[in-house]
C-alpha cells in the first residue's frame, strides 16, 4: 500500500485506488475526498484510514496509514541525511535558496488557484482575510484564532443558508 | 519552558513536539500545509530551534521529495532531534487527525445527507484558503532574502496559480537558478 507520488500523492492514489485495485469507484472516490478535505489533518492520510477502515476495520486503518508514511518518510530522511552531508557546499546551499523561495511562490499559487476555483462569498473573504492577518501576519496562535474563527464561520453560514 | 536559561532535555524537545504537534493535529483544517505558520511560530519564535530562513529550506525539501507534502513535520523534528524526532512529528500529527476521521466516517452515512455538512464545508473551505496563504507568507518570509529570491517566488506563485505545470518542475528550476546564483 506504499504509494509513491511526486508532489502529493493525490492522482497516484485516485489510480491505485480506484484504476487497478478498484477499491472505490470514481464517484465514491470524489464524495469520501471531500469529505476528507473537511476533515482535519493530510487529506490523503484521511482517505487512507477510511480505504483501510472499509476493508478490515481499525487495523485495515492502521496499516493503511503506516503505509502511505513509512515509506516517504523513510525516503525523506535518506534525502535530508544527504542533504546535512553537503549542506556546508555553498552551490547546494543557493540551489535550495532558490528552491525554498520557489515553494514559498508555489503554497500561495496554490491558495490563489484554491480562491479562484472557490469564489468565496463576502462572508468568506472577510473569515479567510482573517485567518491570513491574524495567523500570517501578525502570528497570533493557531489554536485560539481556529476556537473563534470556525464557530463564527460555521454560524455565519449557517444564518445565510436558513436565510435563503 | 520558552525562552528559559536552562537548554531542554532531548526527552523534554520530545514530549514538547509530541503535545504541541498533536494539538495542532486536531484544527489542520486544510491540510498539515494550513498549520506551517503555527509550527513556524513554535519551533523559531518561542523555542529558537532553527532559524526562519532553516525552516524554510526544511519545506522546500520536503516539497522536492515524493509523498505526501505535509512531510516537512518530520523534517522539523528530525532537524530538532534526529530520526526518533521526525518519527514522533509524524506521529503526532497524523494520530489526533487520523483518529477524529475514523470517527467521523463511522458516523458518515448519517452525515451524508444533513445540511450540517454542507453547511460546515462551505464555512472551512475560506478558513482554509487563508491559512494556505499565511503558510505562503510566512515561508516567503524566511527564504526571501533577496531580490532574486523573491523573484521567484512571484514566478512560481503565477506559475502555479495559472499554468498546469508539475510544481516539482518548478522548484528545479529554481534549484538552479539558485545555484547559479540568482537567489
Amino acid at each position: 500500500m506504499g504509494l509513491l507520488g511526486f508532489g502529493g500523492v493525490l492522482p497516484w492514489a485516485r489510480r491505485v485506488i480506484v484504476d487497478e485495485r478498484r477499491w472505490l469507484d470514481d464517484r465514491e472516490f470524489a464524495e469520501l475526498l471531500g469529505f476528507c478535505q473537511v476533515l482535519p489533518g493530510p487529506n490523503v492520510v484521511n482517505l487512507a484510514v477510511i480505504v483501510g477502515a472499509r476493508t478490515h476495520g481499525v487495523t485495515g486503518a492502521l496499516i493503511a496509514v503506516s503505509g502511505i508514511l513509512l515509506v516517504p518518510v523513510g525516503l525523506l530522511l535518506l534525502i535530508a541525511t544527504f542533504y546535512a552531508s553537503v549542506a556546508s557546499d555553498v552551490l547546494v546551499q543557493n540551489a535550495i535558496a532558490g528552491a525554498s523561495a520557489a515553494a514559498a511562490g508555489l503554497i500561495i499559487g496554490t491558495a490563489l488557484r484554491l480562491l479562484i476555483h472557490a469564489r468565496p462569498s463576502a462572508r468568506g473573504l472577510l473569515v479567510g482575510g482573517a485567518a491570513f492577518l491574524t495567523v500570517g501576519v501578525l502570528k497570533w496562535p493557531l489554536l485560539w484564532v481556529i476556537a473563534v474563527l470556525v464557530p463564527v464561520a460555521i454560524i455565519a453560514e449557517w444564518r445565510a443558508a436558513s436565510a435563503r | 519552558m520558552a525562552g528559559g536559561e536552562r537548554t531542554m532535555s532531548t526527552a523534554e524537545i520530545m514530549v514538547e513536539i509530541a503535545v504541541r504537534f498533536a494539538a495542532l493535529s486536531f484544527v489542520a483544517i486544510g491540510g498539515i500545509n494550513a498549520i506551517a505558520p503555527e509550527v513556524h511560530r513554535v519551533v523559531v519564535d518561542v523555542e529558537g530551534w532553527m532559524t526562519s530562513a532553516e525552516f524554510a529550506e526544511l519545506f522546500a525539501l520536503a516539497q522536492l521529495a515524493p509523498g505526501p507534502n505535509a512531510m516537512y513535520v518530520a523534517l522539523v523534528g528530525w532537524k530538532v532531534t534526529g530520526v526518533i524526532g521526525a518519527l514522533v512529528a509524524t506521529i503526532a500529527v497524523c494520530g489526533p487527525s487520523s483518529i477524529v476521521c475514523y470517527a467521523a466516517w463511522q458516523s458518515m452515512d448519517r452525515l451524508r445527507e444533513s445540511r450540517l455538512r454542507a453547511v460546515i464545508q462551505r464555512a472551512l473551505a475560506p478558513l482554509a484558503i487563508g491559512l494556505i496563504l499565511a503558510t505562503g507568507y510566512t515561508l516567503a518570509r524566511g527564504a526571501d532574502r533577496s531580490l532574486g529570491a523573491l523573484a521567484l517566488t512571484v514566478l512560481a506563485t503565477a506559475t502555479l496559480a495559472f499554468t498546469r505545470v508539475n510544481p516539482v518542475w518548478v522548484l528545479l528550476v529554481a534549484a538552479v537558478i539558485g545555484a547559479a546564483g540568482f537567489a
